[in-house]
């Protein structure tokens, strides 16, 4: 029938068959050579490729909030920092004005006693040279008028020379 | 071709044309080493053979989507994928290879300039379109579509069947075909007057060639397109 339909030339309807059966064997022999596998492995690449996009969404995220801590953390330190070295401050400013006025104390305290000490010294130093001076002008009295004077009237006499001595002196 | 004397055998009680057996089986051989050969240490990154078919695969299930819905391409792609390849194949080995026998008679050709093959291949194309027609339709609503948009739409309904299944064939084999014939008579033109007809027809010859080339990829293209736009038409309810 299509033989007459299309150039004149026979048809022979036995290539027909041997097409149809040998294109089924072929796609049976492409699906499982080829097709199956090559089908599986690009359906896991996209899988694979959606599961990257989405760990590195969630990676991207984490890293964010990493971020956003270690700077909190960061500034939480800073002022730490700032009121140690604040409070390191006022301590030795603290410490350095006792240390200063209780060395002024001190200094005042040696200073009065030495003068105390020097005061009394020079008292002890002219009472001994008070009684001194009377027991010998005494005894050199004695000596000289071969007599015993009463002490204590002989003191008195002496400590009115002294003293006239010492605003003689002064003057 | 079947301009000169035809080499044809018996087996089963069926005549075969050598040539198209032979030239049928050469393509098919070449089918098998390209989806062998590109197949081989298949890997999440793909190499350069795993590239081109991977590119081929996509390219044949994208002449698919532009007609069947794409939840219901998955069943048709390893068909269409074949389909181009195999037509793409046979429409360029004539271009490249003409064997003759002493008598004259041709053995290797491209299957396609013989409008049987083609014949064939519409054939099971139009057999697909309707067994998946029934099979996602049922025989009711698939068979209730030959009498839509009217009942007596019918007979255009099973005629546009047939003419589809001639033109779909016919179409391919028609192109393949005069691409061959032209070839064979630029080949006469220069063998006709020795040097000088041979310097002015290989030009000719190399031209006509590389346009066969062209025209053979396009008609495989366009022979899946429309096995899609056949089979998605069978797919869905007429209104």
């Amino acid at each position: 029938m299509l033989s007459h339909l299309v150039v004149g030339s026979s048809l022979y309807f036995g290539d027909s068959l041997f097409y149809a059966i040998c294109f089924i064997l072929l796609l049976w022999v492409v699906k499982v050579l080829a097709w199956k596998p090559v089908t599986k492995m690009m359906q896991d690449r996209a899988d694979k490729i959606s599961n990257d996009i989405d760990s590195a969404e969630k990676s991207r995220s984490d890293a964010a909030s990493l971020v956003e801590k270690r700077q909190a953390a960061l500034n939480a330190s800073r002022g730490e920092a700032q009121t140690i070295v604040q409070d390191a401050k006022t301590n030795g400013q603290q410490q350095r004005d006792q240390i200063v006025a209780q060395a002024q104390t001190d200094a005042q305290t040696l200073k009065t006693n030495a003068q105390k000490d020097i005061d009394q010294e020079r008292e002890d130093a002219l009472a001994g040279a008070r009684n001194d001076v009377a027991d010998l002008s005494i005894e050199i009295a004695s000596k000289i008028i071969q007599r015993e004077l009463n002490a204590d009237d002989q003191k008195a006499l002496i400590d009115s020379y002294i003293e006239g001595l010492g605003k003689h002196h002064e003057s | 071709m079947n301009d000169g004397p035809v080499s044809t055998f018996q087996f089963l009680g069926l005549t075969f044309s050598t040539a198209n057996v032979v030239s049928g089986l050469v393509v098919f051989l070449l089918v098998l080493a390209v989806v062998f050969f590109t197949s081989r240490h298949l890997a999440m990154k793909p190499t350069k053979g795993q590239n081109f078919l991977e590119w081929l695969i996509e390219f044949t299930n994208g002449i698919l989507k532009g007609s069947i819905p794409s939840n219901e391409v998955s069943g048709f792609g390893l068909y269409g994928f074949t389909l181009f390849l195999f037509l793409f194949l046979s429409n360029q080995l004539g271009l490249f290879i003409q064997l003759a026998m002493p008598n004259g008679a041709t053995v290797v050709r491209s299957p396609t300039s013989d409008p049987i093959v083609t014949l064939t291949f519409s054939l099971m194309t139009l057999m697909i379109a309707q067994f998946s027609g029934v099979q996602k339709l049922g025989y009711k609503k698939h068979f209730a579509n030959y009498l839509k948009p009217f009942v007596v739409w019918l007979p255009i309904s099973i005629f546009e069947e047939f003419t589809n299944f001639l033109t779909l064939g016919l179409r391919i084999f028609g192109v393949i075909f005069s691409g061959e014939m032209l070839l064979k008579l630029i080949w006469g033109l220069a063998t006709s007057h020795g040097l000088v007809t041979m310097i002015v027809a290989i030009p000719i010859e190399m031209v006509w060639q590389g346009f066969s080339a062209f025209l053979g990829a396009i008609q495989a293209f366009v022979f899946v397109t429309l096995s899609s736009v056949y089979i998605s038409q069978k797919l869905e309810v007429e209104e």
